[in-house]
């Protein structure tokens, strides 16, 4: 890799941020973060990230599809992959998660990892979409 | 004739028969009362009832069939007889118009006066008798007319649908509440109603009638009539059985169930809260021990430090969340023992400030609060009392800006101490005011992202406050500060 790719982080749990801040960062890849759906949007405009990383649930429960949905709808954040970071799938019973075909369709995330973050699936599922768009 | 003598007014103008009558009828075991005229015969004979009556045709005032029409209008039951010497067909048939049991031919033997008394007395018993069952029977009659109406007017008043179906899956009983549950503006008695139920509770009904079915019991469904859980029901249907077994029809009831599915909702929306919220101190904990573990990535000795200290803070708050849960919990069942003292408001406020003296002081924030300014108590247990205003103060001083105020005034409206505490803190936006007492609400923005709670203090302050029917209001501006106000109830002991 010749420069760092730029990931962006959103989590409003600091220290699920941070951790994941470092593990993503050991994988080589330099991590900006945000805490909120609305810092999220604005660092995304500033730095023009490589990909995404949104956590779902932050001030609202559906912080996170929006700032998603608001990246996807922006003309450069529609070609970047963005994740979306959840532990509330179905078993908990919320009846939103990003599973049925409807969802990601509305979301359109191009991913859902779940938490707690397996690394290297996660930068296997990155890899796979810097790949498809060389 | 047992001990009871029967009564008997003897009307007859002619004294020695009159007495002879009396004699004669008086040694045999009868009362005997004697009217010396018709116009005595009627009065006697109208003003108490009389078994039986013996009445001469022929008497100077009045006419013997009189005396007879009168006594037989108001007392029906007297076995009345007209006795003459004039015995003739016309007076005969007039006389047994009028009512009269028989004709006694002047003159008479002892012998056949007693035997047609006898007989007369025999014919009242049993007329007596008839009318008591008539009256019986009438009596009856008229109180299953009354049950009837009354069970119509029973099932017409009960708020869930009543609906009996026969087996040719004709409607023979309703009430009006069914016309809610299946949508129909009306039904008419005996109307084919199969094709207007639901196909599962059709098929219920046909389970009934099923040979093979021998199972007793009843079947239930639950249905979404409304979708967006408007309008929720449950049909339970049931055999009406024949004294023999045989089922002949079948009978619906239908409940309305809209209320208990939203507290259903309410009830598995609040777990999966409960789970997302205790989930997320475990996963950051966890987070942290996988760092340390993780020899790709380096930590330094203060790196290492500060995040041990992170994972205590977030057990830290994973045990108070969990402590307020109980609390929730116990509250909710009432179980709550509360040891009910004299707790006085202003000693309870000033050892919370002392508790938090090193918060206060951290963050700068001045409280003016006048120890000495009410010395109102309160009857309540001081457990509950330090809680609530432990939890308000708490938040008065998290929420509160650097170099803030707190005023804390306590005073008396009407029958309530009023407690009055005021920050200066971020206040509420007021789209955030009625999500206030609500479990795990917690003002999220920039301003609060660093501050720790578990969303559940309020919640818990709202519930003790009412469990002494006291109030709490507040006022709030967003970024201004918020003012609560808790009314507790004071009760003056002597």
């Amino acid at each position: 890799m010749d420069t760092k790719k730029k990931i962006l982080l959103v989590d409003d749990d600091l220290d699920l941020l941070e951790q994941n801040k470092l593990l993503i960062e050991s994988k080589g890849y330099e991590v900006i973060t945000a805490n909120s759906g609305k810092e999220g949007f604005e660092t995304f405009k500033k730095v023009k990230p490589d990909a995404c990383v949104v956590d779902l649930i932050m001030e609202e429960h559906d912080s996170g599809f929006i700032l998603c949905y608001r990246i996807k709808k922006d003309e450069y954040g529609k070609n970047i992959p963005v994740f979306i970071l959840t532990s509330a799938t179905y078993d908990t019973g919320f009846k939103f998660g990003a599973e049925t075909a409807e969802e990601k369709e509305w979301i359109k995330a191009d991913a859902v990892i779940n938490k707690p973050v397996i690394i290297d699936e996660f930068v296997k599922k990155l890899e796979a979409f810097f790949e498809l768009k060389k | 004739m047992n001990n009871y003598k029967p009564k008997v007014l003897i009307v007859e103008d002619e004294k020695g028969l009159r007495i002879g009558a009396q004699r004669l009828l008086t040694g045999e075991g009868y009362e005997v009362i004697v009217a010396e005229n018709g116009t005595e015969g009627i009065k006697l004979g109208t003003e108490s009832e009389f078994d039986l009556a013996i009445i001469d045709l022929k008497m100077l005032d009045i006419d013997g069939l009189e005396v007879l029409q009168r006594i037989r209008e108001k007392f029906p039951n007297t076995v009345c007889f007209i006795a003459t010497a004039f015995a003739s067909y016309e007076t005969a048939v007039e006389a047994t118009r009028l009512g009269a049991h028989s004709y006694i031919p002047k003159p008479f033997s002892p012998e056949e006066l007693l035997s047609n008394l006898k007989d007369g007395y025999q014919r009242r018993l049993i007329n007596l008798a008839a009318q008591k069952f008539r009256k019986e029977r009438e009596e009856r009659l008229l109180e299953v007319a009354f049950e009837k109406t009354r069970m119509n007017t029973i099932v017409n008043s009960i708020t869930d649908g009543v609906l009996v179906v026969n087996k040719d899956g004709l409607a023979v009983l309703y009430n009006p509440a069914v016309l809610r549950f299946l949508d129909l503006p009306k039904i008419s008695v005996e109307e084919y109603i199969l094709d207007k139920l639901h196909p599962d509770i059709v098929k219920f009904f046909h389970k009934f009638f099923d040979e093979e079915n021998q199972e007793q019991k009843s079947y239930s469904i639950q249905l979404e009539i409304k979708p967006n859980r408007e309008f929720f029901i449950e049909a339970t249907a049931s055999a009406v059985r024949h004294p023999g077994n045989n089922v002949a029809g079948v009978v619906i009831v239908f409940k309305d169930i809209t209320e208990l599915k939203r507290i259903e909702l309410i009830k598995s929306q609040f777990v999966s809260m409960v789970s997302h919220e205790l989930k997320a101190p475990i996963a950051a904990v966890y987070g942290f021990l996988k760092l340390f573990n993780n020899d790709s990535i380096p930590l330094t000795a203060a790196q290492r430090k500060e995040y041990e200290n992170r994972s205590m803070v977030r057990l830290d708050g994973l045990l108070k969340m969990v402590n307020d849960l109980l609390d929730i919990s116990r509250m909710e069942l009432k179980s709550v023992q509360k040891e009910i003292k004299r707790v006085c408001v202003h000693e309870v406020i000033a050892s919370i400030l002392e508790l938090f003296q090193v918060e206060i002081n951290k963050k700068g924030i001045i409280v003016i609060f006048g120890k000495d300014e009410s010395t109102q108590c309160i009857n309540a247990d001081g457990d509950e009392i330090t809680r609530l205003f432990t939890n308000i103060i708490s938040n008065a001083i998290k929420y509160n800006r650097e170099q803030g105020t707190i005023t804390i005034k306590l005073s008396l409206s009407d029958d309530y101490l009023l407690t009055t505490i005021k920050d200066t803190g971020i206040g509420l936006k007021p789209e955030e005011k009625n999500k206030l007492f609500t479990e795990f609400f917690r003002a999220k923005n920039e301003m609060t992202k660093n501050i720790s709670g578990t969303g559940l203090g309020l919640s818990i302050v709202k519930r003790i406050v009412e469990s002494y029917s006291g109030k709490i209001e507040f006022e709030s501006n967003y970024d201004e500060g918020t003012t609560f106000k808790v009314f507790l109830p004071v009760i003056m002991s002597d």
